[in-house]
């Protein structure tokens, strides 16, 4: 079998299961893997480059361990994945106590359980601008690659060889901050609108209502002035209304089923 | 909150879709068939890709996504959205596949098994979506009845299947077609179309319009003609009584006219995008179904059935009307849920493009032309029993269904942007 730094895990240990103590041998990190539980989550989730950070070796090491088994090496293809996360995010810098959500899932590995639907939980938890720190023994990379499909930057230190902390965050939120220069976010607006703000509240119309009043508020609306509106969610039909009006939006959900919006004119 | 997750609503768009490009390969590949006799296996194919791939799916699609917003509470289970899917998803595949080798053994009492479940999943997610929310809403009443009218649809269907192989019933499955087909087509299709339109149409034209007596006696007259239609027909009594559920349907379906014009006549919004411009057009097209009906009565009290009136007849409702009004509101709906998905975490920031710029105009623009020529020229052909125009009208349905996917992969494949 070829192998490269895409390889699965997975796949090595299904091609030739002897070679499950050839890696375990590369470092102890790799322990894991005879728990079966844990092997079946891990090794379909992460790669040789992605072991090889975990496990703190070289792809060399992974390469002659498992020549041996009947295992060559392919051809090495970029490898730009690692490279991106370097420079400490401006947005972790900033960061203030509330906005941090710790967990340390070091307990639950050691338990022998996979961690990753009480992570998913958090992070489904996290508020915009909130920031989720992981204390964990290795470098979480299929963690990692796996948020970033779903809208999450990561960064990881390494403190030492048994402790690395991940940061993972909205790549949404460092949008806002990029944004504020062009557009102003919602608090900004907010506040250059603040004694020029006129209210409606539409939650308690039924729906197609809560656009005809806002439409007619609209209508309404004096020079100058921008429309704050109480919605129980955010109302997308609106939105290419507005665009035909040549007026501008913005949206704060603050929970579930209540949404502010701010229409402001161009 | 209140809106069902992306996830459970765009499968279905996404198999309804792909369900009328297969539809119109098998049109243009069979255009030929189309002159003969409307009871073989390449057109029951053609039907049910349509009826149940494209019109029923995308209705499932639509409607897992409208009941929260109709009865302002929460969908009773997500869970059963996914089950549904799954069920109607594998056994109108298998289902298509049976008719078109037409092996009414195994594959299509399975087929028929799959779809009553996931129908009976659909009706009974609506059902306690409705008694959970205890909020009366005319809209929510018609798709829980037409839900109902498709379950006997299917159910029917089901034991048309089984009398192919087993003598079930005391007639043929050629005898209680036209029964299976109305209940479905008048039931299911007419009743749910004119109950979700009746909310939104005159919420995407911006009209401040109510007139729930007249949508009351719409749901009276068309569940009043259905049950007539039936007992007349389980009775065999005199042909012409056949008059009375025409006079009810036809009737409902003007006054949905009457009720689209009245909205039309007090929007806000004075400039009609594309979209909304297919799917009045649709609303106008339903007349075209009655006019053959209306010839078809007349040449079976003359003669026997004329079956190119018959294959005119469903022609004009499955690439008709019902096609029309897919085509416009997936369109209207399809881009704000994906907009939700993509957009609703950074709305706050500004600079999110409107949920209209995520599939391309031009697109929908040339997808509605192939759509009118196509269909103007395949009805024709069939009339005319001009083999040249069906070829052509096939053709160019089939392109239209080409665009349609173009355009939905396009919205599905949306990255955010910023502006």
């Amino acid at each position: 079998m070829i192998i490269h730094q895409h390889t699965k895990i997975a796949a090595i240990l299904k091609h030739n299961p002897a070679s499950l103590e050839a890696i375990v041998s590369i470092s102890p990190q790799f322990e894991k893997l005879r728990n079966p539980v844990l092997r079946k989550l891990l090794a379909g989730r992460a790669t040789l480059a992605m072991a090889s950070k975990i496990g703190g070796c070289s792809m060399e090491d992974f390469y002659t361990r498992l020549a041996p088994l009947g295992f060559t090496k392919g051809a090495e293809t970029t490898a730009a994945e690692t490279k991106e996360l370097q420079e400490l995010p401006a947005l972790i810098k900033s960061l203030s106590d509330e906005q941090l959500v710790v967990l340390d899932v070091r307990p639950v590995i050691a338990a022998g359980e996979d961690p990753l639907s009480l992570i998913l939980q958090k992070i489904k938890t996290l508020q915009s601008g909130q920031v989720l720190k992981i204390v964990n023994t290795f470098e979480p990379t299929p963690l990692m690659l796996l948020l970033k499909k779903q809208g999450f930057g990561a960064y990881a230190v390494q403190l030492d060889d048994q402790l690395v902390e991940t940061w993972f965050y909205r790549l949404a939120d460092t949008v806002v901050t990029n944004q504020r220069v062009q557009t102003g976010s919602w608090d900004e607006m907010l506040a250059r609108y603040k004694d020029n703000l006129q209210t409606i509240d539409v939650r308690g119309l039924e729906m197609p209502l809560p656009m005809h009043t806002i439409l007619a508020a609209l209508d309404d609306l004096p020079e100058g002035k921008a429309l704050f509106v109480y919605h129980k969610r955010i109302p997308v039909f609106l939105l290419p209304e507005l665009a035909l009006r040549h007026l501008d939006y913005r949206v704060k959900e603050v929970a579930n089923d209540e949404v502010h919006l701010l229409i402001l004119r161009n | 909150m209140y809106t069902t997750t992306h996830r459970a609503v765009v499968p279905f768009y996404v198999y309804a879709g792909l369900a009328f490009l297969v539809a119109t390969v098998l049109l243009f590949s069979g255009a030929g068939e189309f002159s003969g006799h409307y009871f073989q296996p390449h057109i029951l194919a053609i039907t049910h890709t349509m009826a149940l791939g494209w019109g029923t799916m995308i209705i499932l699609g639509a409607g897992h996504q409208l009941i929260p917003v109709l009865i302002e509470g929460e969908l009773y289970s997500i869970k059963l959205a996914y089950i549904s899917y799954l069920f109607t998803a594998v056994g109108i595949a298998l289902l298509v596949w049976a008719f078109y080798i037409f092996d009414m053994g195994w594959p299509a009492i399975y087929a028929a098994l799959l779809i009553n479940a996931g129908v009976i999943v659909f009706f009974v997610n609506v059902l306690m979506s409705i008694v959970k929310s205890k909020r009366e809403n005319i809209q929510a009443v018609f798709m829980l009845t037409a839900a109902g009218w498709l379950l006997f649809t299917t159910i029917a269907g089901g034991l048309l299947i089984c009398n192919f192989t087993e003598n079930l019933l005391p007639e043929g499955s050629l005898h209680y077609l036209s029964l299976h087909a109305h209940i479905g087509i008048v039931g299911w299709f007419l009743l749910l179309v004119i109950g979700v339109g009746s909310r939104l149409i005159p919420m995407f034209l911006i009209a401040k319009y109510e007139h729930p007596g007249l949508l009351w006696s719409i749901y009276g007259l068309i569940n009043g003609g259905l049950i007539v239609f039936i007992f007349i027909f389980l009775n065999t009594v005199w042909p012409v009584l056949y008059g009375i559920p025409l006079i009810c349907i036809a009737s409902a379906i003007v006054l949905f006219g009457i009720y689209c014009r009245q909205a039309y006549r007090v929007r806000i919004r004075r400039q009609l995008d594309d979209e909304m411009k297919l799917s009045l057009l649709a609303v106008v097209m339903m007349v075209l179904p009655l006019l053959f009906l209306i010839g078809l009565i007349i040449t079976l009290l003359s003669l026997s059935a004329d079956v190119k009136m018959v294959l005119a007849y469903g022609f004009t409702i499955f690439f008709g009307w019902l096609t029309a009004i897919i085509l416009g509101m997936t369109f209207k709906t399809l881009p704000f849920i994906i907009w939700n998905k993509v957009y609703h975490a950074r709305a706050g920031t500004g600079g999110t493009p409107s949920p209209k710029e995520l599939f391309s105009g031009k697109v929908f623009h040339f997808m509605a032309i192939c759509f009118i020529i196509g269909f103007i020229g395949f009805a024709g052909g069939i009339v005319a029993t001009n083999g040249m125009a069906t070829r052509i009208g096939a053709l160019l349905l089939l392109g239209c269904a080409v665009l349609y996917n173009v355009n939905v992969f396009k919205l599905l494949l949306h990255k955010d942007v910023m502006l």
